[in-house]
């Protein structure tokens, strides 16, 4: 058993450029993924009418690709501000619960890490490195390798995104090619990561139905937190394990 | 130049997405969650997994379907790498052949 030979006190060995350099590693399956739907945003912003400097600085700063492709879709001149921040938070509401699971792996960080890292969790980001936490219990989650994967997605966001702004409307649609699955892919091995048995994946199956039913029945993101809260409370309503 | 209203907008849209990320670390870090809540926090990753991939189990394609069901069987035994391979070459592959 792992746990039982870790000892808290000793330095990880791994230095931290080995450590970075295996969240990059950890993170080119989502590159792959990601790198075709952020020339599609960029050349959907462009259409709408965004520079490529506009483009780089909404992807750079935001840095949630779902929220960003909400944002495009609804953007008008002037740029309704109001409307923009209101489907920002209700589509980046689910970073809340992201955010509370990841806390208790990084209690050994110093402050500003924290603050600098959690400006970077996308969903990629926040669900590899709550695998690569949950694989060294006691150690909390590796400041290297969550650097490595901000790092690598967010550079290739910002890339991606204004070279997509720049060639505009030569970009085709990564559905069509399937690029789509690769997020799908990603998420379901994760998930077999996280797969503790039927009982405790009974909330995962409410959520999976709750947000499949509000996506059939109400336009627009709802159906990210609609499924995810229908799940919690299935958690909290089942009886604790013994 | 960017105007006003676009710096703005992208400002805003960068603030609350920071919050969001802040908030749940914020009310967590200093606190030992009670059993209940430590069985809810236990379930979060699975739940916003499955509800952000949702759409893709709600299509009615029969390409999109038999697509989702290799990708699902390809995870269920095969590393990261390979599965997103499958998956990426099964969809698109179905979609131009049916």
């Amino acid at each position: 058993m792992e746990t039982l030979l870790m000892q808290p006190s000793v330095p990880p060995s791994a230095t931290l450029s080995q450590e970075f350099r295996r969240g990059v590693l950890a993170m080119l399956p989502v590159l792959l993924g990601a790198l075709p739907f952020a020339l599609l945003l960029g050349a959907a912003a462009a259409k709408k009418g965004l520079s490529p400097l506009e483009v780089g600085l909404l992807c750079g700063l935001n840095f949630a690709g779902s929220s960003e492709f909400v944002a495009v879709q609804l953007w008008q001149w002037p740029a309704p501000v109001l409307l923009i921040a209101a489907m920002t938070l209700l589509v980046n509401s689910r970073h809340a619960l992201m955010g509370a699971a990841l806390a208790p792996h990084l209690r050994l960080w110093r402050p500003s890490a924290v603050w600098a890292g959690l400006s970077c969790m996308a969903d990629e980001i926040w669900a590899l490195a709550l695998a690569e936490a949950a694989g060294r219990p006691g150690r909390g989650l590796s400041l290297g390798f969550y650097a490595g994967l901000a790092v690598a997605l967010r550079l290739t966001w910002i890339c991606g995104t204004v070279i997509g702004a720049s060639l505009g409307n030569a970009i085709g649609d990564p559905v069509e090619w399937g690029f789509d699955m690769a997020f799908t892919a990603i998420f379901l091995v994760l998930l077999r990561g996280l797969w503790r048995g039927w009982r405790a994946s009974l909330p995962w199956l409410v959520s999976l139905l709750a947000a499949v039913a509000v996506h059939l029945l109400v336009p627009g993101a709802w159906y990210v937190p609609a499924g995810a809260l229908a799940g919690l409370i299935a958690a909290a309503l089942l009886p604790l394990p013994v | 130049m960017p105007d006003s209203h676009t710096l703005l907008a992208i400002a805003a849209m960068a603030l609350v997405t920071y919050a969001t990320r802040l908030a749940g670390y914020v009310a967590l870090r200093d606190r030992t969650p009670s059993p209940r809540l430590a069985a809810v926090l236990q379930a979060v990753p699975g739940c916003v997994l499955l509800a952000v991939i949702a759409p893709a189990f709600a299509t009615g394609q029969l390409a999109d379907l038999l697509a989702l069901g290799i990708t699902l069987l390809a995870a269920s035994r095969a590393p990261m790498l390979p599965t997103v391979l499958i998956g990426v070459a099964a969809a698109g592959l179905l979609r131009h052949l049916l």
